[in-house]
């Protein structure tokens, strides 16, 4: 068996100062934009200005906002991205929790810490014997053995007669 | 196959991710501590309370544009970069790949399709370079980051907003979609986090993202295992209860999130008249800060996975000076 580090097409360095300098510019030069076409400063703070209104009767923080936002536009994509929120956030909790359970079932084909390579989660999963499952898994541990030390898991090569019991 | 398996970003790659990371892990800290206010009140006052929380974010915004000039501009010069647009668009095997994941979950399957499989092993060569969830991830990333890059820049001076608009609600209204934006990120990354952090073959960490490929050895041999081998790697004594409470905390943190970007908009008056925005109790409050303690780990593991690189790196120099100096002055690698 032959190991070797591979010969991969990496970036090459001008490619990557180029685009370095690429985005610094369109950093600065994005930023500049903007408050240059606005026309206004980035040093007043809106948040010390309107913090406290004193011109508003009973005065406090947030006293002076004495209308809601009127522009329907705006209001609509606020609405939108609510949505947003709370679909995708349905979505990526489906996700966690498909992952959550993948990897539980994982986690029962390998070998357990104390070297007993049963776990209880083969039996609830159909009940199938531990090398039958997982990401494809065979249980031919004559090739993994063998290439077990490569895999750098010290405990892979120890031929204890794989996980079928 | 190395056990760890398929090791297919390129240096620069990895090195990008480290930095993306380190930026939107600051922007997610001084970002949502201004959203969420109420409930990160602390988290404020560490960063210099709200000017400097503001300063700070604008700061690393403006590094967060960078990266994505750099990262578009260098997909679009190189032909390894053009080569990757191909390996990310999205196929009919990914959405087969999610299905098989659900059935896998129930027990109707026995393998997870080789667009899902995070630990490839022996199979490493049919892997192909992102799973769906990994194409998933840099497209809503991509929208995300170019939106949340647009609105933060029409907000950099809301003073100006408010005079290009005439009003001062509107200006709210760019920030408090720039934020809502965010969330879905916000959550996503919690997601990202379990999912690369936790998988039992890499628990604590999936190290595709920080150990170049040039550095995984590439086995050749005859070996012609129609297994994965996960069977024979030992799962980590600590694995179970601490995935147990990191999914329960990264639950909790996408439920919490979630909630508050519908109750706490961030400023008094986003759609309506709702001075403080909205309730505030003390489960949100504690899930909210669940949420960011999630952020935290995730940052940690982040630099986690750099030290492991340097680590590799040594390593790998020592092997090479031993093999030099048993075969005769010729690397093995050469």
């Amino acid at each position: 068996m032959t190991s070797e580090y591979p010969e991969t097409s990496a970036y090459g360095r001008v490619a990557i100062l180029v685009s370095a300098l690429v985005g610094v510019v369109l950093a600065v030069g994005s930023v500049w934009l903007t408050t240059f076409l606005l026309g206004g400063s980035a040093g007043a703070s809106s948040e010390s200005l309107f913090r406290v209104a004193p011109t508003v009767q009973d005065g406090g923080v947030g006293a002076d906002w004495t209308a809601g936002n009127t522009i329907p536009a705006l209001d609509f994509l606020i609405a939108l991205i609510h949505a947003a929120d709370v679909i995708l956030g349905v979505f990526i909790l489906v996700l966690v929790f498909i992952h959550w359970a993948v990897f539980r079932r994982l986690a029962s084909r390998m070998r357990r810490p104390d070297g007993d390579r049963r776990s209880e989660g083969i039996a609830t999963d159909g009940g199938r014997e531990p090398g039958t499952g997982g990401e494809r898994p065979t249980g031919r541990d004559t090739d993994a053995e063998r290439n077990g030390a490569e895999r750098g898991n010290p405990e892979a090569g120890s031929g204890d007669g794989g996980d079928r019991r | 196959m190395t056990n760890l398996d398929h090791g297919k970003f390129t240096r620069v790659t990895t090195v990008f991710h480290a930095l993306l990371a380190l930026d939107v892990f600051v922007l997610f800290f001084t970002g949502y501590g201004i959203m969420f206010n109420d409930e990160l009140w602390w988290l404020v006052t560490l960063m210099g309370g709200n000017e400097g929380v503001t300063a700070i974010h604008r700061l690393v915004g403006v590094g967060l544009i960078a990266l994505i000039g750099f990262w578009m501009t260098l997909m679009i010069v190189t032909p390894t970069g053009r080569s990757n647009f191909r390996a990310i668009i999205p196929t009919p095997e990914d959405a087969k790949a999610f299905v098989q994941d659900i059935l896998f979950v129930l027990g109707r399957v026995d393998q997870r399709h080789p667009n899902a499989r995070q630990f490839a092993g022996y199979d490493a060569d049919e892997i192909p370079l992102l799973s769906y969830v990994g194409k998933g991830v840099i497209f809503i990333f991509s929208v995300e980051l170019t939106l949340l890059s647009i609105s933060g820049l029409l907000i950099w001076s809301k003073t100006a907003l408010m005079g290009f608009f005439q009003t001062k609600t509107a200006a709210m209204a760019f920030v408090v979609f720039h934020g809502l934006l965010g969330v879905i990120m916000l959550m996503g990354i919690m997601f990202h986090i379990f999912e690369h952090g936790f998988h039992p073959a890499f628990y604590p960490l999936e190290t595709k993202a920080f150990i170049p490929r040039e550095m995984i050895p590439e086995d050749h041999g005859d070996s012609e295992a129609d297994t994965t081998g996960i069977e024979n790697l030992t799962l980590s004594p600590s694995w179970g209860w601490v995935t147990s409470l990191m999914g329960f905390f990264v639950v909790t943190g996408i439920v919490s999130v979630l909630l508050g970007s519908i109750f706490d908009e961030g400023y008094p008056v986003p759609r309506e008249l709702a001075v403080g925005g909205g309730p505030t109790n003390l489960l949100l409050t504690i899930g909210i800060n669940i949420g960011i303690l999630v952020l935290f780990v995730g940052l940690v593991l982040s630099l986690y996975g750099n030290v492991l690189r340097s680590r590799w790196e040594r390593q790998i120099e020592q092997e090479r000076d031993r093999t030099t100096a048993t075969d005769g002055g010729q690397r093995s690698d050469d």
